[in-house]
């Protein structure tokens, strides 16, 4: 709808109203254009829910909510999904946070350089360092344990961490260090008690990603767990098609556990999402 | 650069607060420098010895081979296609995002009724489990049970069925279709720097009658520059760590049609037995992705500096 060219004006940099179209027809072309895409992004989510019904249509989904598959049910998969994504989220927050800190507020000779190290390490891909990952988790005594699997992600993770806490310490004026550290307080009661609460915006985009990551990883699981009963639920994606892909009959049963092994990161990106998007978009840099 | 205050005066105090002692120093970087000396440095370097190595998962009975693994590497046909196809899928990312991802991220920018609802609906699955998503691709694709061969059968296209998986030109297609699907990131740093923008040159063209998509790509694609390289380069770095999305499609098949470096390298390494040879296919993997990873930093350090 065209407006008054003043409260367009007024409106714009606050809401998205009306920047773009000359007429109500360019904007009903546009949106009808967007629909049509979100409908084909839907389609795999669609087969999946139809595919999930085929045959014995929801006895698929209760058998598999209520079944033992292939040593391990839906419920344990869960399970040790979110305990190696909570150590992980841990693990990756502990050191980041100390980290960012002291880069934001710490001087010292090559300290740029030794950002620069620890960021160059961003992109790595978990394919590439399979082989000494193996060989340290095994050499810890951590295979089959969630820590080894958590310390193997953290390890990928934590050079997102540090640029994210460090980017946010940045933009904690220094004021409020400096009236912390006159007042005696170390700088780890300052980081304690005045940085930490400070950042809480940060800190819960970094664990939000942390959790989600952490359930998005099939290869470290895949690598380090070989105890079935240990399987995550992105693992499961990979276990339960040798055991529901045999015969035609299981094909609803392996779609509804597709359709189900999404649950987790499901309800976590959707309470967090805000976090996420935020924490994403001020990486602006990672994968 | 970060700007250092002047000396003398009340800021010497100041300076001298922020040098850490040591045992200040060792609380804040010790965890993060004992992280990284485990995970990265002993890593890289035991990868590095490795490569040059054969030997088998167990790590016993290493004997070294010198560059022989690397020599046999550049000769496998194989590991050259992988490299290219990597290349070839994560181009076709690109343009995708710059295209396809731009336009949605401008629409779902310029006020549409459920702007939430829609960008989840593009966002979310590249938040998923990727290995999920390409499951649910191969069950959807599958020639006798998918649901895309049975609907073409329904409506009477029988001819259009294909073995989408099997045939190996469809199978790569396969692949580029969901590159394409996971186009979430790219329209997530669009839609961030267009909450920016300074819009005050399109408000202009608006008035001057000029068409959505003319103010698209003449005003608004030119101005987003630094978002455009943000998203060539993650979508670079993630096309090398996309072995999910073909492992659990085509599986790299048919016959190392759609191998990307992601699967040969963890075929090689999980084998069991070639895990030297596997080594250098990672080595030089690592060694491209540091190598984009820097070219990033320098482009984001750049590009902070400006604001």
């Amino acid at each position: 709808m065209m407006r008054l060219t003043g409260r367009r004006r007024a409106a714009a940099g606050r809401d998205s109203e009306d920047r773009l179209y000359r007429s109500r027809l360019d904007r009903t072309i546009m949106t009808t254009l967007l629909i049509a895409m979100a409908v084909l992004w839907l389609v795999p989510i669609a087969s999946a829910i139809d595919r999930a019904l085929v045959f014995n249509g929801w006895r698929n989904f209760s058998e598999v909510i209520t079944g033992d598959i292939g040593g391990i049910t839906l419920w344990q998969t869960y399970w040790n999904s979110f305990a190696i994504a909570a150590l992980h989220a841990v693990m990756v927050i502990a050191v980041s946070s100390l980290a960012g800190y002291g880069f934001a507020k710490f001087e010292f000779r090559g300290k740029e350089l030794m950002y620069y190290v620890t960021l160059v390490f961003l992109a790595v891909p978990a394919t590439s360092v399979l082989v000494p990952l193996f060989f340290i988790t095994r050499e810890l005594d951590l295979r089959d344990t969630y820590l080894g699997v958590a310390m193997a992600e953290a390890s990928l993770t934590m050079p997102f961490g540090v640029l994210l806490m460090r980017n946010f310490a940045d933009t904690i004026p220094d004021t409020y260090i400096e009236a912390a550290s006159m007042d005696g307080a170390s700088h780890l009661r300052t980081f304690s008690g005045v940085f930490l609460p400070m950042s809480r915006p940060a800190l819960l985009s970094l664990g939000s990603l942390s959790v989600m990551w952490s359930l998005q990883d099939f290869l470290f699981p895949a690598l380090l767990l070989s105890d079935h009963g240990k399987t995550t639920a992105a693992q499961a994606v990979f276990r339960f098609k040798e055991y529901l892909a045999v015969t035609p009959d299981d094909i609803g049963k392996y779609n509804a556990s597709l359709v189900l092994l999404a649950v987790p990161a499901l309800v976590v990106v959707v309470a967090s999402l805000r976090f996420i998007t935020r924490g994403l978009a001020a990486g602006g840099i990672k994968e | 650069m970060r700007s250092s205050p002047a000396a003398g005066g009340p800021d010497v105090g100041r300076r001298l607060t922020r040098r850490p002692g040591i045992g200040a120093f060792a609380i804040f970087f010790g965890p993060l420098i004992a992280f990284y000396a485990v995970f990265y440095f002993f890593s890289v370097g035991f990868l590095i010895r490795t490569s040059f190595q054969k030997v088998s998962l167990s790590f016993r009975d290493a004997t070294n081979v010198g560059l022989e693994n690397y020599r046999l590497l550049i000769d496998d046909p194989r590991f050259i296609d992988a490299v290219r196809n990597n290349l070839v899928f994560a181009g076709v990312a690109i343009v995708a995002a710059m295209t396809i991802g731009f336009f949605i991220s401008v629409a779902l920018w310029s006020g549409v009724r459920g702007r939430a609802l829609l960008y989840a609906v593009f966002l979310l699955p590249t938040l998923m489990p990727i290995a999920l998503i390409a499951a649910v691709f191969r069950t959807m694709l599958e020639s006798r049970f998918g649901s895309i061969n049975e609907f073409l059968r329904g409506v009477g296209l029988d001819a259009l069925a294909q073995r989408w998986l099997i045939d190996p030109d469809l199978a790569y297609g396969v692949i580029m279709v969901m590159f394409v699907y996971l186009i979430g990131l790219p329209i997530l740093y669009y839609t961030s720097n267009l909450s920016i923008i300074n819009t005050s040159a399109l408000e202009s063209a608006v008035l001057d009658g000029a068409n959505p998509l003319r103010l698209m790509s003449q005003i608004l694609f030119p101005i987003m520059r630094n978002t455009h390289k943000t998203v060539t380069l993650s979508t670079v770095l993630m096309s090398f760590r996309a072995f999910d999305i073909v492992f659990f499609s085509t599986g790299g098949g048919p016959a190392g049609r759609t191998e990307i470096t992601g699967t040969y390298v963890y075929n090689y390494t999980t084998s069991g037995i070639k895990v030297g040879f596997g080594s250098a296919a990672a080595v030089l993997v690592l060694l491209v992705s540091l190598i984009v990873s820097a070219v990033q930093l320098r482009i984001y350090r750049s590009a902070g500096a400006q604001r």
